[in-house]
């Protein structure tokens, strides 16, 4: 354990010493923040129309209609089922709220759901009324829980609720979308980034190769486990530094609104962090060479990150390239993001956890794998 | 018949203890060690074994099998075959003992460019369990051994190549070890980082560190070394003090001839004169080693005037280490 942290404190020396390291990884992550502002930066954005097709009429969906009305930064709007592709085309409607048959029963049942919201500006827009719609149906199933089945108990409650709530004006809708948009322009850059820095970081241990000092380390009482320990660990804490300082500032300095607990999106880029360990430890067991090294990272990182959706809608992608980011675990960050600010309870994205952990595993598996087989052609033990 | 029993086992306890200690006496024992590089045998059955207090000299020309030899010992390579001994445990049992017992400085620079010099001994030295105080000091010390004091601060990107190379060893010392394996520590450096170099393992043998010392460079072994093997194609080939090894060939002598022109030189008529046992060419230098008590030198002269090369100087040498070394891969390679 010592020796790591002896290890990890000459790394660390030797890191950041040099000003283009610490340009490189502590203020490039926070380039995404820059380009996320200059995309999304206007306050003063378009009220949103949104079409709505009710399929449930009575009384509690009309009132989730109202609850809508009260929002500024959207327009709504009735529209017939029918209509709702040729609204869309037209331009006349940004997005649809379909309200199925069952919504109110759903939500006097507690389970809350039959809700479709289509969009052609993107994530963010679906995102934010899906967002919105749910915080309202879970506070009407809250209430629906508190009156135990009494139906005058519950009028009575949602009455109080609604002066409380429709009276609130809160952030304008759409801001929240425009800040959900950046949360994600500034993340897509943050993923670039990280896995640009977990590569180079890797590569130290290359580079030690080619300057014979991993040799002198092994010469001494040190191991190479302990050694690629050390390593892994440090590019694990950049890693963190990296996401935490961009997520602090985009809530600490600019406020704004992730759109997903603080807590939850850290884990998320945690268990990405971890994934691009993996990947960078991959990358080094297949380069011999430190230019191989740049040359599979040009080659892997930045074609995967774009073909993920980093830097654009993944809508706006042709269907081929959306099928093949499936397999790309930027695309699965990127999604489970996404569901999170749709609303998404963490429990219930554990499909994403899974795939992310795979990925994650697979890459470990794969370098671990490499290092044993490098390490006994080469006849250095 | 059991007391006959139970006196073999005194005594044969009694022949294992003295065993032992004659052991401990020996820093390193080498038996049957052999290491192959695919069908090449880079080492090849090699047993020598190195006293406590000696500077072993370690002799031999490029690809003769010294710096891979001086990797298993540091356990920075597998070997095939044998066993390493060092300060009486096994390599196989205790590789981390060994390691920790061992200061290698390796024939090619292993330094980070990046820390500066003082950095580079105390990140090294760190690494054998030291810390604070005492890792300072060391490190400082260290440091001055090689006369590389008041540069601690400076990067050795800013170094000239004997400075690297003095930095190199202080790398490998601070620790304080008691076994220092040198590998070709003075390649292409200047006179006076040579010097340093010399000096220091001079000192450092007398503070009691025993020191192996690998180099192609005959003077210096010469000049430093208690005893010395030579090694070629991996194989020991002859080993004991330089005074044992010179008397290996009093039975021949060399020759020395600077000629005008050498590309009129033909070697094999030359060989074929009598006592001729064998004629190097180097640039415009022949060397001929020849039968002590066979008198050819007139043959030899003779040969040079019929054939119109025209002699600039002759000189007969005593045997030193570089005669050694020619005599002996030259026999090693008639044989082979
Ligand atoms: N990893 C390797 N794979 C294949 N062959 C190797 C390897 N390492 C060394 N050899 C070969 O083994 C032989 C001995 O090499 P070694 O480095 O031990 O020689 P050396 O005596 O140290 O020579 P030098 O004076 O050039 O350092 C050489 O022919 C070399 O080519
Ligand atoms: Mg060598």
């Amino acid at each position: 354990m010592q020796d790591i942290f002896w290890l990890m404190r000459k790394i660390f020396i030797e890191t950041f010493r040099s000003k283009k390291n610490i340009i490189l990884y502590l203020f490039f992550p926070l380039f995404g923040i820059a380009i996320a502002f200059i995309a999304f930066g206007q306050t003063h954005s378009q009220s949103l129309a949104v079409g709505i097709v009710n399929e449930d009429p009575g009384k509690i969906t009309d009132e989730t209609i109202d609850y809508l009305h009260t929002k500024t930064g959207i327009d709504v709007q009735a529209l017939k089922r029918d209509k709702i592709s040729e609204a869309l085309t037209s331009g006349n409607v940004d997005a649809v709220i379909t309200i199925e048959k069952g919504f109110a029963e759903g939500i006097l049942r507690q389970h809350p759901g039959h809700i479709t919201v289509v969009s052609i500006k993107g994530n963010s827009v679906t995102a934010m009324l899906k967002a919105t719609l749910y915080q309202y149906m879970d506070n009407l199933v809250a209430l629906s829980t508190a009156a135990n089945g009494d139906a005058e108990q519950f009028t009575m409650m949602y009455e109080q609720y609604k002066q409380t709530e429709f009276g609130m004006q809160t952030t304008e809708m759409g801001d929240l979308s425009r800040q959900f948009n950046m949360t994600q322009t500034a993340i897509g850059f943050l993923i670039m980034i990280m896995m640009i820095s977990a590569s180079n970081l890797s590569e130290i241990i290359l580079k030690e190769k080619q300057e014979r000092t991993y040799y002198r380390l092994l010469a001494s009482p040190i191991t190479t486990k302990t050694y690629i320990t050390a390593n892994l660990l440090v590019n694990m804490i950049v890693m963190i530094i990296q996401f935490l300082l961009t997520l602090l500032i985009l809530t600490g300095v600019f406020h704004i609104n992730l759109g997903i607990p603080f807590w939850e999106i850290c884990l998320v880029m945690l268990l990405f962090s971890i994934i691009s360990v993996g990947l960078s430890l991959v990358i080094i067991t297949f380069a011999n060479s430190r230019s191989a090294v740049g040359a599979l990272k040009n080659l892997i990182i930045i074609p995967t990150t774009m073909l993920s959706g980093c830097f654009w809608p993944y809508e706006i992608m042709p269907k081929v390239a959306q099928r093949i980011a499936e397999f790309l675990p930027q695309r699965w960050i990127l999604k489970t993001l996404t569901q999170m600010q749709e609303g998404s309870a963490i429990e219930n994205l554990y499909m994403n956890f899974l795939v992310l952990f795979a990925f994650a595993l697979a890459f470990f598996l794969i370098a671990a794998y490499r290092f044993s087989r490098n390490n006994s052609t080469k006849n250095f033990i | 018949m059991h007391l006959q029993k139970c006196v073999s086992f005194f005594i044969l306890k009694m022949i294992r203890l003295c065993m032992k200690r004659v052991e401990s006496v020996n820093i390193l024992e080498i038996q049957d060690l052999t290491k192959k590089f695919g069908d090449f045998i880079a080492v090849d059955h090699m047993s020598l074994s190195v006293a406590e207090g000696e500077i072993f000299g370690f002799l031999g020309s490029n690809g003769a099998g010294k710096s891979t030899t001086i990797h298993m010992i540091t356990g920075l390579l597998r070997k095939n075959k044998g066993t390493i001994i060092v300060l009486g445990k096994n390599s196989e049992k205790s590789a981390t003992f060994i390691k920790r017992n061992i200061g290698m400085v390796p024939q090619e620079l292993a330094i980070y460019e990046d820390l500066t010099a003082y950095e580079n001994v105390h990140f090294f030295a760190g690494l054998y369990g030291m810390r604070g105080k005492k890792l300072h000091e060391r490190t400082v010390e260290a440091l001055k051994f090689v006369g590389l004091e008041g540069k601690e601060k400076i990067y050795p990107r800013n170094f000239s190549g004997g400075m690297k190379r003095r930095l190199n060893i202080a790398c490998a010392i601070a620790h304080r070890p008691k076994l220092i394996i040198m590998d070709e520590p003075t390649v292409g450096i200047d006179p006076q980082s040579r010097k340093y170099i010399l000096d220091s393992v001079r000192k450092l043998n007398a503070m009691g560190c025993t020191i192996i010392y690998t180099s192609h460079y005959m003077e210096e072994v010469e000049e430093i070394c208690t005893r010395i093997a030579i090694i070629d194609h991996g194989k020991i080939i002859a080993e004991g003090t330089k005074e044992q090894l010179k008397s290996l060939i009093t039975d021949s002598k060399l020759i020395v001839v600077d000629v005008k022109s050498p590309e009129a030189v033909d070697l094999a008529a030359i060989q074929a004169i009598q006592g001729v046992s064998n004629v190097q060419l180097d640039d415009q230098t022949i060397q001929i080693h020849t039968e002590l008590g066979v008198n050819n030198l007139n043959h030899l002269i003779a040969h040079f005037i019929q054939n119109g090369i025209e002699i600039r100087s002759l000189d007969e040498r005593e045997p030193n280490l570089e005669t050694v070394f020619l005599t002996l891969t030259g026999r090693n390679l008639r044989d082979a």
